[in-house]
């Protein structure tokens, strides 16, 4: 398995041979690593040169966070060695990294949210006067001239919760670079931006490398990985597969070196159901009001209306902050007194108010951030899938263990859930299976509409093509659903409609075949079309 | 032979707490004092019924605190909660007719016992004919008025009963009726206020144990602040009954905390409403996501917190005698720290009534062996604070991650301190 990787690696975009005896600016030796029982890492190999930007790529569990998160100085413990500029070092905290000059952007941003942006900058490395007080103007000072080269123009005392998650994400590299790092390690860094975002982010990523930092960016995505990588890297089961360049390896054979197993190419898939046949869910000017209205945006959410039929799937469409998310928090019950408009399943008017009634009429929802809202992170499969229903398993309000398990069981069999035993705390499970044992929460509760927001985020391949599988069936069997997806593949792949959100709006009711990501953007963009239809609702206002 | 290692090591590491105890009883055995016919004090059946009578109060309030706890809350008004069911006890115990106390506590009975059945009724009515795979129905309207109607009849009844016995004083159960009823109605306040209002558990339940203790001491007015509580002469002769020992070892209040123990224990284990509690400390946003009434869950936990903790305060009455508006100053903390040596997490979530129980005779043997090396009570404070340092270090398992970086630490100098300090000179 080193044999693959110490082929020599063809740089096509970078000239690296005016300065052949240039060291790796990282390499990684022989890594092994073990959490317990189960080894994540085995003898990889990773090399990593200056000027380069080096896609990572594998399955969630393959060892990518854990073999970066060794180079940040995050885990003490492992074997193998770590050179730096040639040199080998024991990185053994954070610490140690940033003095090594590497540096690690994490998916969940680690700001300050109530400090401002140049104090966030500054944090533990403070530009001090006399000693003892923050010299906050040198320090606002620098921070921009930092952040003039990442194209972040801004207020710089605001506390940066204000600045939206793009933003962050430019704060988050300026400190990086505060502290002269040389290597950025950058871990699944667009999952929370929108498209102009990442654009952005892709240009200062690009800038950075030409000059001459390195680049290590983690990513599933492989339209971001062909766009911006020199290299990549991938890794399965802990093992280092293979580092190709990334001009000339095709999707295809990525996919099977990361999964390890041909799969059809999932978005080939097509699917035979357009017919609606009875409307399930039927939603009637639904509006929510804005913490703080403009005149452009009035409410949060406005004249929404659809039906979504039995075995329908109606996707929701647009850019972050468009109201999708918001649309189905309102179905769900979340904003009780703060929205409006009529609701109906199978026909008959309700009243939902909180989670409580919006389960008892047959609803369920699959969060978007399965950490924060969906699971119980210490408490294990069984215990985390008998929640909503835990009154059925009750017998004068004691727990019947042995249906609870039975239960837990057959949701494990059902959704091929991978674990240990019923009771693993799902903290501890990849991120496809947390997302499945949230799936299995919903089902329990027998919907007859289910509400999907993102529910394939943070996944790997292998899973993600089991949840579309999955709610493929379960449009099959008759459900509704709705699903809320920032990923146009995906939201073209399972939607048989799709409605276009812009701010709050709807622009555009697109039949299957009328699905193209040009479409859905035009519509979604500010500034863009709009339909005939939601054009007069939108100019009578 | 290594697995078997690993299992026996890993099931000594899930019955630390346990060691802990038995290290913490042997030491008491070696370290007691003889008596003059040779025996050991500390294993003397008195002693250690002693003890069990020590721990009483603080462990039935513990009881309360982890179900607490276990939501992510805290509760610290127990302590002048027990302060208030102290006063109480012992006015409605020696003074006859409408007294402060009197006046004060039967209404809140009755409404209590009307809000508790006509909650109750309906809960227990849909529960019974569960047990298949329907989806949860809400209680019809009827079953609500059923409910309203059993709440004003048994509200009614023990608003009654209770004015009967004004002109003779309060016997021993209608204390044990009335003053926990005061408790849970000023607990479920403290629930509705942190539930209702989305405020920290911290600061309701703070400003609360100050507000109590006022009323505690406006209850007993000017003029006496303690009331002394003889059973026999100034009050009825069958609350003597909270000072007899059963079986000649096990005193009643003692029999009040292993049966809060094993009730709450098994509703914490075994129940939905036990299920839903860890449930909220885990993730409340989850929680009520799965349609979880958070609200109420958390309304009855406090409620309970504060039903006990008044409870005590009878308890500490009849132990002492008399009823002091500062009995039980200072109880929360005690409380906490009995829970938290037992291994349950303050951020909610993680943690058992075993080990509170553990927790509870961890620390009530720890102040039975310094009495009786008679030590200085302020070094008992050190003593004891020390104490629930360590035990918590060590639940917490960070003494074990410390051994480790420290050895590999020391493994490191030998290979590659000084390579390392050139790369980073290089960098600079």
């Amino acid at each position: 398995m080193s044999g693959s990787s110490s082929l020599p690696i063809p740089m096509s975009s970078l000239d690296l041979a005016s300065q052949p005896t240039q060291p790796f600016a990282l390499e990684m030796r022989q890594i092994s690593k073990s959490f317990g029982p189960t080894q994540v890492l085995r003898d990889v190999d990773f090399q990593l040169r200056a000027g380069e930007v080096h896609a990572v790529m594998g399955e969630n569990g393959a060892g990518k966070s854990t073999l970066m998160k060794i180079a940040a100085g995050l885990i003490e413990e492992f074997d193998g060695q770590i050179l730096v500029r040639g040199h080998p070092v024991h990185l053994t905290s954070p610490r140690d990294a940033t003095r090594a000059g590497i540096a690690m952007i994490h998916q969940e941003l680690s700001l300050v949210p109530e400090l401002g942006v140049d104090e966030n900058i500054f944090l533990g490395q403070e530009k001090l006067q006399s000693l003892f007080f923050v010299d906050r103007k040198s320090q606002v000072k620098a921070a921009e001239e930092v952040l003039k080269t990442l194209d972040f123009h801004g207020p710089l005392q605001l506390p940066v919760s204000k600045l939206r998650v793009g933003e962050q994400q430019l704060v988050e590299i300026a400190k990086a670079l505060v502290s002269k790092a040389r290597i950025l390690i950058m871990d699944e860094a667009t999952s929370a931006l929108s498209i102009n975002e990442t654009e952005r982010l892709f240009y200062v990523i690009r800038r950075l490398a030409a000059e001459g930092v390195a680049i290590v960016y983690i990513s599933h995505r492989m339209e971001e990985v062909s766009a911006l990588a020199h290299t990549v890297t991938v890794l399965r089961d802990g093992r280092h597969i293979g580092t190709v360049p990334a001009k000339g390896a095709n999707r295809k054979d990525l996919i099977r070196m990361m999964v390890g197993r041909e799969i059809q190419e999932m978005l080939a898939q097509d699917k035979s159901m357009t017919t609606t046949a009875k409307p399930m869910l039927e939603v009637r000017n639904l509006s929510l009001e804005h913490p703080t209205p403009t005149p452009s945006r009035p409410r949060l959410v406005q004249d929404i209306s659809f039906t979504v039929g039995a075995g329908e799937v109606f996707g929701l469409g647009g850019l972050l902050g468009a109201g999708r998310t918001e649309i189905i928090q309102v179905l769900y019950g979340l904003h009780p007194g703060t929205s409006e408009g009529e609701i109906f399943v199978e026909g008959e008017p309700v009243q939902i108010l909180s989670p409580l009634q919006a389960k008892a009429h047959g609803l369920a929802l699959v969060t978007e951030d399965r950490k924060r809202d969906g699971l119980v992170l210490g408490a294990g499969i069984d215990r985390n899938i008998s929640l909503p229903v835990m009154r059925t398993l009750t017998q004068l309000g004691i727990v019947l263990p042995g249906r609870e398990k039975a239960l837990a069981r057959s949701m494990i069999e059902k959704l091929n859930i991978h674990a240990r035993d019923s009771g693993q705390p799902t903290g501890s499970l990849s991120g496809g299976n947390q997302q499945k044992v949230v799936v299995a929460k919903c089902l329990v509760t027998k919907p007859k509409v289910f509400l999907l927001d993102e529910p394939t985020r943070g996944i790997d391949v292998g899973a993600k093509a089991e949840i579309y599988r999955l709610i493929r069936d379960l449009a099959d069997q008759g459900l509704a659903m709705v699903l809320v997806s920032s990923e146009l593949p995906e939201l073209m792949l399972l939607s048989d409609r799709i409605m276009v959100l812009r701010e709050g709006r709807p622009t555009a009711l697109l039949d299957r075949a009328e699905f193209s990501q040009e479409t859905i953007l035009e519509y979604a963009s500010p500034g863009g079309a709009v339909q005939p239809e939601f054009l007069t609702l939108e100019a009578a206002l | 032979m290594n697995r078997a290692a690993g299992s026996v090591g890993g099931f000594l590491l899930k019955t630390k707490l346990f060691w802990g105890l038995a290290v913490l009883y042997g030491a008491g055995i070696i370290l007691s004092p003889v008596n003059r016919r040779g025996e050991n004090i500390f294993l003397d059946p008195g002693n250690q019924s002693d003890v069990l009578r020590q721990v009483a109060n603080n462990g039935i309030i513990a009881v309360g605190m982890t179900l607490v706890i276990l939501t992510g809350g805290i509760d610290l008004s127990v302590g002048s909660m027990m302060s208030l069911g102290c006063m109480l006890c012992a006015m409605l115990l020696t003074l006859p007719g409408w007294t402060t106390a009197s006046t004060s506590s039967i209404p809140i009975l009755g409404v209590v016992a009307v809000l508790l059945c006509s909650y109750l009724v309906p809960l227990v009515a849909t529960n019974v004919r569960r047990g298949s795979a329907k989806p949860v129905e809400q209680a019809t309207s009827r079953i609500r008025l059923i409910g309203l109607v059993v709440g004003l009849v048994v509200g009614a009844l023990l608003v009654w009963w209770m004015t009967t016995q004004l002109p003779s004083k309060f016997g021993v159960l209608g204390v044990l009726i009335t003053v926990p009823a005061v408790g849970l109605a000023l607990g479920a306040f403290n629930g509705l206020v942190i539930a209702k209002g989305k405020l920290q558990p911290f600061i309701v339940t703070l400003a609360m144990m100050v507000a109590i203790v006022g009323l505690a001491r406006l209850l007993g007015g000017e003029t006496a602040a303690v009331y002394p509580v003889y059973t026999g002469s100034n009050a009825t002769e069958n609350f003597e009954m909270l000072r007899t020992l059963v079986l000649h070892v096990i005193p009643v209040p003692g029999i009040f905390f292993l049966v809060a123990i094993l009730i709450f224990g098994f509703v914490l284990k075994y129940s939905a409403f036990g299920r839903y509690i860890y449930a909220i400390g885990g993730n409340e946003h989850a929680a009520r996501l799965a349609g979880i009434q958070v609200d109420q869950i958390k309304v009855a936990v406090y409620a309970i917190s504060g039903m006990l903790a008044s409870l005590a305060g009878v308890l500490y009455t009849s132990q002492y005698r008399q009823g002091k508006p500062d009995a039980g100053a200072g109880g929360e903390l005690d409380a906490i720290a009995a829970v938290v040596i037992g291994g349950t997490n303050l951020m909610g979530g993680k943690g058992t009534m075993t080990g509170t129980f553990v927790g509870v005779l961890i620390f009530g043997f720890l102040t039975n062996i310094l009495l009786l090396k008679n030590i200085n009570s302020n070094i008992q404070f050190v003593l004891k604070g020390a104490i629930i340092l360590a035990a918590v270090l060590l639940q917490e398992g960070q003494v074990g991650l410390w051994w480790k970086r420290f050895r590999a630490r020391t493994k490191k100098v030998s290979t590659g301190e000084s390579r390392r300090d050139e790369v980073l000179q290089d960098h600079r």
